[in-house]
């Protein structure tokens, strides 16, 4: 890079880009608060932060997707405001999402001018052009593809460029990258980054939001980071280490004290996960050989940023995925993909997708509760609607349950009391082992407690508990043992009661090379897998 | 008393829909009879009239009511569970071919076994003939729709050759041979082709009224249509179930067409259906897949079509005045039938959060 | 008699090869329009009440057009805007269609099942110079109506829109991934609008040879399921323009011989009348098998349609 390049990288008043307190409010849910950023022409900026700190929102805000509440954005000076997607790629800003946006079966060329073909006469586009034209964008930034190449049979990485190439077609000026390297191998990764520098390097501004701390370091030259919808610090990478960042990304808060008294009798493991590998919905491999035990009596929480295999891993367990290789065993039954039978296996699973999965939003509360527990309230063939009310009278007074009787349907509920409908629906049955995703989101403050003392409370009792978190607060508060999931791997095994939110807080950013840990007793499993080694 | 509230709110909300439906179908019809240079009082009170007033009226009203009893009842049990049965006119004509050639095959069996035996093969005949769209639909993941659609003339097809070649009786005709007297559903009335059908028909609403809202397989069947995953998360085994029902559907579709075979026509003529199958699709719709709704529609149509022969006569617009307004009632129904019972699996969506997620979907 | 028959081939088709091209522009959208018999029987009565009534073919098939586009509006704003599911109205459409043109026959024309009139302008013949004293190839060809030309002719230009447009190229993205055409900033139901009127014209067209094309009659439902065996064409031929004509053409060969095959071999007719039905759920599950072994086994359970 040239010195010039290099100093007006470090110029303040080279901005490009401002965004000047910004806030958005979705609902009652506050996603943005007053959230100030400067963006650099031509440098690589990274956003850092957890799930829910609010960084796809505010770039979701800065694509025109979600419409500010109050605040102002300065492009080259000027104020904008964008009211869609179409206004943002005119303006020269790009955005290459998590999640791609192609056409499977349509050729390089066709996905990356869909929008704005080049026209030959009579309404007819010009392919060749539009061949012509990839071809020379690739050439000119450095981003091989071969424009005639299917996309259907392209691999994950090179689909990446396309989107990346779609970008630059519509000239755009500022790049977005939304957690570009969760579905890239290390690879791809390496690749990736040297087209991000390059890319800077021909005068193209890079925004890139990560969790994860080692690329973050290796790539970006300024970082900032979000948490609870602020932006806390902006950071030059040159004096700056990982666990600043990570202090900045996970700051502890006072509002979360669970009551947990010191650790009861640890008994036997009810869940053994042994070298599991499982794939997701598209494909990819999610989990990668993870090895896991919960013991009766105690918690276990697993942090991780989601998206880290978790949701695979929970539902593998749950018996609602097929896993790839490797054995799962509850109470030494090993399990099938089956949920019936993990039930019968002594497993409670409360998911996260209420609506979608644990809940039927449009049945009153009382068929809701009586899901699964059929075989108590029925009389033969015969539905006893008077045992299924009664006994869901009961739970909903038990748990507290709010929003209108057991009639009312389950969709008219808020988060915290739908929660604690699953809550209660699972756990009115002898569970050992019970399985809680993302309890807390979408609860509020008032529910979350309540929530977690009953978690504490199975777990006094005997039951052996896995709580999934990517809300760190909540897992520091809970568990007695901290496994951190990065990539589909284990990548920590810590007692909560030996590690901080800063070490937790670099795992989670994929900082693991650190010291061995040793198991804390001789039961549990050997969670730490040899360094990865990452590039860049 | 939160309880009576509850019921009470329970049973007028789902009566909106068909209410707003009717009106504005029956406001579609009154400007179409002013185009055509009549009053609407006059033809909808004929209507009424036609199909209600004197018992030779009312008994065509269900005569004609009782073939919809089925249909209705067949697409119900389906829609209710989220599966598209849209074949349930196919289904009718091979359950009705089925007692159609036991009718006359097994002759010489008293009554006592003869009839309720062509009744069940009547009911084999559908239940076969949705297997297949169920198996492709559970096993292959095909779009039972679609497959339905390309089965009714195909049964139409079958049924047809069957009865004009294969098996027909002797003589120039496009029947099978009659019905032996043992097989058949006695008749009620001198004025129309009512019979015990009727009866049948309106037993077997009861019956899955009661089985709806009392027995546990209803239950369960009712939570698929509404939430196949969760149904599978509490350890329903939501594929056997989904093709038992289409079974039964169909099964019920194919006593539709006994009713017609052993208690009007007395055999199994060539092409018999006026479209029996579609119009259950409208009561099945029209009474948001309720039994009881289904009795209720049925009826109504049943005394539209019924007073659609008066209205020819009095008025000379023609019966199809009454298929123009049961399809005006399937096209508004349907527009809010969407959210009301929406079929297949809800599309696993964002988890229930406040944490909103920017509008993307995968490739 | 070969060449005779291969004649009433093609212009037996006419109607099914419109409708199957109509068909699969929706369908290449992602909408799978059953509703063509509706679109064609309004056609068909609108294209002989005007022509009729004005004397006029041009007039006649006009009307037929413009009753077949508004029908389709209707079914597109209905599933579009008011979120109806498109099979059910669909069916829907097609019944009210039925009951409306039957409707009206009886209502206007007083005729209780079938309209006819020698003063319904019928189309002349057109012999091709040249073409037509071709061996073999000539009397096939030569000495069709203006419609069945029309007909065929559009294949190619159907094919062009659908692979060298823009046009094109959006519809087909749509009918892929619509999430992408929409991030890419094509207006996604505007594409599936123009693709419904669209299917409505070609109905039209359809509609009004059905009734004016040949014989100047209409008859109730005399659609006949065409729309339906266009559907299965469509279907089986995956909506590939030169493919899903070719389909429909022999569709219509089976049709058309299984009028003419009884009288000499005394194979029923409903044979031969079974075979686009049973072809295209054949095709189903072929494309079934193929799907549930390619599917993700690791992926999370659903009871979605494959």
């Amino acid at each position: 890079m040239s010195k010039v390049q290099t100093e007006a990288k470090s110029d303040p008043t080279n901005e490009i880009l401002v965004l000047d307190g910004i806030s958005k409010t979705f609902g009652e849910l506050v996603a943005i608060e007053n959230a100030s950023l400067s963006i650099r022409k031509g440098e690589i900026h990274a956003l850092v932060g957890e799930n829910g700190a609010g960084k796809s929102t505010l770039m979701n805000v800065l694509y025109g997707i979600h419409a500010r509440d109050s605040g102002e954005m300065r492009l080259r000076g000027q104020n904008v405001r964008f009211s869609g997607p179409s206004e943002a790629i005119r303006a020269g800003i790009g955005m290459v999402h998590q999640h791609f946006k192609l056409s499977p079966s349509f050729t390089v060329a066709e996905n990356i001018i869909l929008g704005s073909e080049p026209m030959k006469g009579a309404g007819r586009v010009d392919f060749a052009k539009a061949e012509a034209e990839t071809r020379e964008l690739s050439r000119r930034f450095d981003l091989e593809l071969d424009p005639k190449a299917v996309v259907a049979k392209l691999p994950v990485g090179l689909r990446q460029r396309v989107e990346i190439l779609k970008a630059l077609y519509r000239s755009a000026e500022i790049l977005i990258l939304d957690e570009p390297t969760a579905v890239l191998t290390p690879n791809e990764t390496r690749e990736l980054f040297n087209t991000m520098r390059s890319l800077a390097a021909s005068g193209c501004t890079i925004i890139f939001i990560s969790h994860k701390l080692r690329e973050v370091l290796a790539v970006s030259d300024r970082i900032s980071v979000m948490r609870r919808g602020r932006i806390m610090r902006t950071f030059d990478n040159e004096n700056v280490t990982a666990q600043d960042i990570a202090n900045e990304m996970v700051g502890r808060s006072v509002l979360l004290r669970v009551d947990k008294s010191a650790a009861r009798e640890i008994g036997q493991p009810v869940l053994e996960v042994n070298n599991l590998v499982a794939f997701g919905d598209r494909g990819e491999k999610a989990v990668d050989d993870l090895s896991l035990a919960v013991r009766a009596g105690e918690i276990v929480g697993i942090a991780g940023v989601q998206g880290n295999g978790q949701d695979e891993l929970v539902e593998c367990i749950a018996g609602i995925r097929t896993p790839g290789a490797g054995s799962i065993e509850i109470n030494g039954v090993a399990a099938s993909a089956d949920p019936r039978s993990a039930r019968e296996a002594g497993l409670a699973y409360i998911p996260v997708d209420r609506g979608g999965l644990g809940l039927s939003l449009q049945s009153p509360l009382w068929e809701n509760l009586s899901v699964g527990h059929l075989s108590e309230v029925s009389k033969g063939p015969f539905l006893s609607a008077r045992r299924a009310q009664e006994r869901a009278s009961k739970l909903i007074q038990a748990y507290d349950v709010r929003g209108g009787g057991m009639f009312a349907e389950a969709g008219s509920l808020s988060g915290g009391n739908q929660q604690k409908i699953q809550i209660a629906r699972e756990l009115s049955r002898e569970a050992t082992l019970i399985v809680a995703e993302q309890p807390s989101q979408g609860v509020d403050i008032g529910a979350i407690e309540s929530i977690h003392k009953v978690l504490v409370t199975m777990r006094n009792a005997g039951k052996a508990v896995l709580v999934v978190s990517a809300d760190l607060d909540e897992i520091m508060a809970l568990s007695d043992r901290i496994v951190v999931m990065y990539r589909g791997r284990v990548v920590g095994d810590l007692a909560s009661g030996d590690t901080s939110y800063e070490e937790i807080g670099r795992y989670m950013g994929g900082l693991h090379e650190d010291a061995y840990r040793d198991p804390a007793t001789p039961i549990s499993r050997p969670g730490l897998q040899p360094p990865h080694a990452i590039d860049g | 008393m939160e309880n009576l509230r509850v019921l009470i709110k329970s049973l007028a909300l789902p009566l909106i829909a068909p209410v707003v439906a009717i009106a504005i179908a029956a406001v579609v019809g009154a400007i179409l009879i002013v185009l055509l240079g009549r009053s609407p009082l006059e033809v909808y009170q004929t209507l009424l009239e036609g199909g209600l007033s004197g018992w030779p009226n009312l008994s065509v009203t269900l005569q004609m009511t009782t073939p919809l009893l089925f249909t209705g009842l067949s697409v119900a049990i389906a829609f209710r569970a989220g599966l598209w049965n849209i074949g349930a006119e196919g289904q009718m004509l091979i359950g009705a071919l089925f007692a159609g050639v036991a009718g006359y095959a097994l002759a010489g069996l008293p009554t006592i076994v003869h009839l309720p035996l062509c009744i069940a093969l009547g009911f084999l005949g559908g239940l076969l003939w949705a297997s297949i769209p169920a198996l492709l639909r559970v096993y292959l993941g095909v779009n039972e729709l679609v497959v339905c659609l390309m089965l009714n003339p195909i049964a139409l097809l079958l049924t047809g050759y069957i009865s004009t070649k294969a098996l027909k009786a002797p003589g120039p005709t496009n029947k099978l041979p009659d019905v032996a007297q043992t097989a058949y559903l006695p008749s009620f009335s001198i004025y129309s082709q009512l019979n015990a059908g009727i009866i049948l028909g309106i037993a077997i609403c009861i019956f899955f009224l009661a089985f709806n809202a009392t027995t546990v397989r209803g239950f369960i069947w009712k939570l698929i249509g509404l939430n196949p995953r969760f149904a599978h998360y509490g350890g329903i085994d939501v594929k056997t179930n989904a093709l038992w029902i289409m079974l039964v559907s169909g099964g019920v579709a194919g006593l539709a067409g006994v009713e017609q075979v052993l208690g009007q026509y007395h055999a199994f003529y060539d092409n018999f259906s006026p479209g029996f199958g579609f119009d259950g699709i409208a009561v099945a719709m029209l009474a948001n897949s309720n039994p009881l709704g289904v009795i209720a529609a049925s009826f109504l149509f049943g005394t539209l079509n019924g007073g659609s022969a008066v209205l020819q006569m009095t008025t000379g617009l023609s019966k199809y005045f009454v298929q123009v307004l049961q399809f005006i009632v399937v096209l508004v129904l349907a527009a809010r039938f969407v959210w009301h019972r929406k079929p297949g699996a809800i599309k696993r969506k964002a988890p229930a959060t406040a944490q909103p997620q920017p509008v993307s979907q995968e490739v | 008699m070969i060449e005779e028959l291969a004649f009433s081939a093609l212009r037996i088709s006419v109607p099914l090869v419109l409708a199957a091209l109509g068909g699969l522009l929706t369908f290449q959208a992602g909408i799978l329009n059953i509703a063509l018999d509706g679109f064609m029987i309004v056609a068909a009565f609108a294209a002989v009440a005007f022509a009729y009534a004005t004397g006029s073919l041009t007039i006649g098939i006009l009307a037929a057009v413009i009753c077949s586009m508004l029908l389709a509006a209707l079914l597109v704003v209905f599933n579009l805007r008011f979120k109806a599911h498109i099979f059910i109205a669909g069916i829907a459409v097609t019944f009210i269609a039925y009951g409306l043109t039957a409707l009206l026959l009886e209502g206007i024309f007083g005729q209780d099942g079938m309209f006819t009139s020698s003063e319904i302008p019928t189309f002349p013949s057109i012999d091709i110079p040249v073409v037509k004293d071709i061996p073999f190839i000539g009397p096939v060809i030569s000495g069709h109506t203006l419609l069945v030309y029309v007909t065929y002719l559009a294949i190619p230009v159907v094919y062009w829109v659908l692979y060298k447009t823009r046009w094109g190229l959006r519809v087909r993205v749509v009918g892929e991934a619509e999430a992408a055409a929409a991030a890419a900033g094509v207006n996604v139901d505007r594409i599936k609008i123009e693709t419904m009127l669209a299917s409505g014209f070609f109905c039209g067209l359809a509609g009004a040879y059905l009734s004016l094309g040949y014989v100047s009659l209409f008859a109730k439902q005399m659609t006949n399921d065409r729309g339906l065996i266009a559907i299965a064409a469509i279907i089986f031929a995956k909506g590939n323009p030169y493919a899903t004509a070719l389909v429909a053409l022999l569709f219509g060969l089976a049709s058309a011989l299984s009028i003419r095959l009884p009288e000499v071999t005394g194979i029923a007719p409903q044979i031969l009348q079974l075979i686009p039905y049973v072809v295209t759920i054949l095709a189903l599950v072929v494309v079934g098998i193929r799907n549930a072994r390619a599917r993700n086994k690791h992926g999370s359970w659903n009871f979605d349609i494959a």
